[in-house]
């Protein structure tokens, strides 16, 4: 039984955490208030709204829930309490996510109370798998592990640039991996898929950039494993990140969701950089955001051999001619129909080529792409500094790099792959990510991105003096993500059953 | 009041809704000797029958039972069913009402859980609570509110186990208990190391089925019924938020202390007066809690009251060399807790109590007891209904 204008209200208030305060006695409510109950009608109109989002909790109380009601059974036991927020002025119930077991014969409940939390969106409960995927905030973690509070603050624009580029950006996996030889790769908690990892990294963007949300005109959201066959994962971005200016209930923004297997995100870095230069689009900001939960067959099936390499996670970049970190200089894509990767309507895992896959298709077309933006803008090899490609696996990037002519110290900070696995649209994404995260500024940036099907973007890119500017309003970078402590491996088993979510 | 019913409460997978009342009813007409058609009106009580039973419009159902015509009225708790009917006969619109109340839980044993906490509060269910949760937040809050660590966590959790204990004592001796035999300390303190939570199985009341009715007449047509009737000398009720965390205290229940204070203030008695409550003990966190809130002990100290009087039990508390009596029934613990009819069952021991006709379990001789109380709760602390039931 599913209800979807329950589900609505519900998702709207809870995806969000929206309230509202009274501005005479200061009373919070985490719910859609017209009036405040202590001061009654004179407060009408004299509520205003707001939310708990980028907020920073304290779990006050808590307990441990080791049977817990029929829709939750797939999170097997969790740390399930009261959190407060504004010194206590408004206080939510929530339970603590990212904990794959709670060990232990006496936990000391005293020792998880009074420590802060960090809201998260995440899939609220099991539903059946026709119904409408219901979410939630009211799921934390603790700020001083893993995923750390950031505020989000604004900031008027300092400068306007000439072309259009970067922003902002952020990427977000888990903190779950499974290890396999020298590879390790991240893995979604049991609530999470590739619609929250795509509102995780586009908050971390919005952080990034201290652009406010309400400027933000476009999303495009590329996946490959978007949980619904229809209806868009922009949507919900649009709607948690208050994307575009909100009237009523709806948002002043554009979404849509984009797809070509893992260059859905890539390839719509110059329709964002285009439209927010279009003097008449009245769109200051865009956002693109690759995310994916990828997806494989197990190990014995067909297609099971891509099984070792996927990874979960998402990217997020905005776009704008304001406060630009990195610039785009020109671009070149390429694209044939070449079948080396498929997934046909209604089968849960793709299919793929095997060495199809290679010289015919990611060589050929990642070669053609960077070689002919190359010619273009006329760079040779010691103008790039660094080298971003698609990585689905370590030797692939690794041996395009060499063929084209460039060095370790070019090709290797992108490559990010044996750390978090392929994570399909995100994966050029997250190594751009990475190069951007420690790269100087006046520093030329390479990307090549690939997706099946087939077809690959280049772009190059030049990083300005704001990128430094920035840096300290990113925590979540590439590398704390990828040698972190707080990282928890898991066997395949519990890696399967994690993937497949509740 | 003039009589009252009940059935055993427990499991009675094999019996209809309808025979429950029945069986409730029949206990009740006989011992008050009335017919069904004396009956005025009938208001009847359960929680969540639409949704266990797939049975809307109970009146209904109880119309084909009784063959009778009347006005009937449905309402959620049976503390709720009778206090429309008091406010009714009170108007002057009857004389005598049929107050019943009814649930079967356990035919919907797969997916209680879900209901109980979905209809408790929405929010506390979405972030993944249980029906249990809130009670463990509760003793966590108020641990923390007290400051209570070391040895005194020890008695606190000792004291605890006490409660439930002693409910299953009192429970031996009603032969309409869910549980009629004894549990030991050590059985409730393992039964919480093995949840690894701060209460454990015995620690809360059971699911059950079962049915409960008494009948409620005007002062003046008591008479024809019975020669010791049973008065509602003060009642109240009052209502907080659903949502458990989103009140301002999570150490106490709001609604007990005003239904508390204001069913007082009518029955024109004070505390000193009650020697027995029937309390509602869905959790031994509760009957602590609510020892506090009806106002019997200070605020932070009813644990020490629960263990200095359970080292060597007697079968009542004993608050400032005061004895007082609580959950003669069983409680829910051992008594059952079928909602609808919890409260029905409540009053029943009240009643019985206060007329000296409840046979092993009585505390007192015929007159000694002049009053009792009543408390009853919806929700997790969202109701709360108090009566202050007396002989005169």
């Amino acid at each position: 039984m599913s209800s979807e204008p329950i589900e609505r209200r519900v998702s709207y208030l809870g995806d969000r955490l929206r309230g509202n305060r009274c501005l005479i006695c200061g009373k919070e409510y985490f719910e859609i208030r017209d009036y405040c109950g202590k001061c009654g009608r004179k407060s009408y109109g004299k509520m205003v709204s707001t939310d708990l989002f980028y907020e920073k909790g304290k779990l006050e109380v808590c307990t441990l829930i080791d049977e817990p009601t029929n829709k939750f059974t797939k999170l097997g036991s969790y740390i399930y309490g009261t959190v407060s927020f504004h010194d206590g002025r408004i206080r939510v119930p929530g339970r603590l996510t990212d904990r794959s077991a709670i060990f232990g014969e006496n936990i000391d409940f005293s020792a998880l109370e009074d420590r802060d939390v960090v809201p998260r969106f995440r899939r609220r409960y099991s539903v059946d798998r026709s119904d409408v995927i219901p979410t939630i905030s009211l799921a934390f973690t603790f700020a001083d592990e893993y995923y750390p509070y950031q505020p989000y603050k604004t900031a008027k624009p300092k400068k306007e640039y000439d072309l259009p580029g970067i922003v902002g950006y952020g990427v977000y996996t888990s903190r779950f991996r499974i290890k396999e030889g020298s590879i390790e790769r991240s893995v979604p908690f049991i609530d999470e898929d590739s619609i929250t990892a795509a509102v995780e990294a586009g908050k971390l963007a919005l952080i990034h950039s201290e652009v406010e949300s309400c400027m933000v005109g476009k999303i495009y959201v590329g996946s490959e494993s978007n949980p619904y066959a229809v209806k868009p994962i922009a949507s919900k971005v649009a709607q948690v990140l208050k994307l575009g200016e909100e009237e009523e209930d709806v948002q002043g923004v554009d979404a849509v969701d984009t797809e070509f297997a893992c260059k859905a995100a890539t390839s719509m870095f110059k329709d964002a950089a285009a439209l927010v230069n279009y003097p008449k689009s009245n769109i200051k900001y865009a956002m693109v955001i690759g995310a994916d939960n990828s997806q494989a067959a197990p190990r014995d099936c067909p297609g099971g051999e891509l099984d070792l390499f996927v990874g979960y996670g998402a990217a997020a970049f905005l776009f704008g001619k304001q406060d630009v970190i990195a610039e785009i200089e020109g671009w070149y894509s390429c694209t044939s129909d070449t079948p080396d990767f498929w997934r046909r309507d209604g089968e849960p895992h793709p299919m793929h080529g095997g060495r199809f896959t290679g010289d015919p298709a990611y060589f050929k077309h990642v070669r053609k792409s960077a070689k002919k933006l190359m010619e273009r803008l006329n760079l040779k090899i010691e103008d790039v500094d660094y080298f971003v490609a698609h990585q689905p696996n370590v030797q692939f990037p690794v041996r395009m790099a060499k063929e084209l002519g460039f060095k370790e110290e070019q090709y290797m900070p992108m490559l990010q792959v044996a750390k978090f696995g392929n994570t399909y649209s995100g994966a050029a994404p997250v190594g751009l990510a990475a190069v951007l995260d420690i790269a100087e500024p006046d520093k030329r940036i390479l990307v090549a991105s690939y997706g099946s099907g087939a077809g690959s973007d280049a772009y190059s890119l030049i990083t300005t003096s704001q990128l430094l500017d920035k840096r300290q309003n990113q925590k979540l970078t590439v590398k704390y993500q990828a040698c972190n402590p707080f990282l928890e491996y898991v066997d395949y088993t519990t890696y399967r059953r994690l993937k497949a979510g509740m | 009041m003039v009589s009252v019913g009940r059935t055993r409460f427990g499991e009675h997978y094999e019996k209809e809704p309808e025979k429950l009342i029945e069986e409730a009813w029949l206990k009740a007409s006989i011992e008050g000797n009335l017919e069904r058609r004396d009956l005025e009106a009938c208001y009847l009580s359960d929680y969540f029958l639409p949704i266990t039973n797939k049975l809307g419009l109970e009146e209904g159902f109880l119309s084909e039972l009784t063959e009778l015509h009347v006005p009937m009225e449905v309402t959620r708790s049976f503390s709720s069913a009778l206090m429309n009917a008091a406010n009714a006969i009170q108007a002057g619109r009857y004389d005598v009402v049929l107050v019943g109340g009814i649930e079967k839980m356990t035919d919907r044993w797969d997916k209680i859980r879900d209901d109980l906490m979905l209809l408790e509060d929405p929010w506390s269910y979405y972030a993944g609570c249980t029906p249990e949760a809130n009670h463990e937040l509760m003793l966590r809050a108020y641990i923390k509110k007290y400051g209570i660590a070391g040895d005194d966590l020890e008695t606190l959790s000792l004291a605890l186990a006490q409660v439930s204990v002693k409910n299953h004592i009192h429970g031996t001796k009603n032969e309409y208990a869910q549980y009629q035999r004894k549990i030991t300390v050590e059985q409730v303190l393992s039964a919480r190391k093995e949840s690894r939570r701060p209460l454990g199985l015995y620690d809360y009341a059971p699911i059950s089925d079962g049915a409960a009715i008494l009948i409620l007449t005007s002062e003046k047509a008591a008479k024809e019924y019975t020669d010791k009737p049973v008065y509602i000398s003060g009642s109240s009720s009052a209502t907080d938020y659903l949502t458990y965390p989103a009140r301002e205290d999570m150490t106490h229940f709001l609604v007990t202390e005003v239904a508390m204070k204001n069913a007082l203030k009518l029955s024109g008695r004070n505390l000193g007066d009650i020697p027995i409550v029937e309390l509602y003990d869905q959790s031994t966190v509760m009957e602590m809690i609510s020892l506090e809130d009806l106002g019997f002990c200070k605020r932070g100290t009813a644990w020490r009251i629960i263990n200095e009087s359970c080292q060597d039990y007697k079968g009542y508390y004993e608050i400032n060399r005061k004895k007082l009596f609580v959950n003669m029934s069983g409680g829910l613990k051992a008594d059952g807790n079928p909602l609808g009819a919890t409260g029905g069952a409540q009053v029943f021991e009240v009643f019985k109590q206060l007329r000296c006709e409840a046979g092993e379990r009585q505390v007192a001789k015929d007159g000694e007891l002049k009053h009792g109380c009543v408390l009853e709760l919806e929700g997790f602390g969202t109701k709360g209904y108090v009566y202050i039931l007396g002989r005169e």
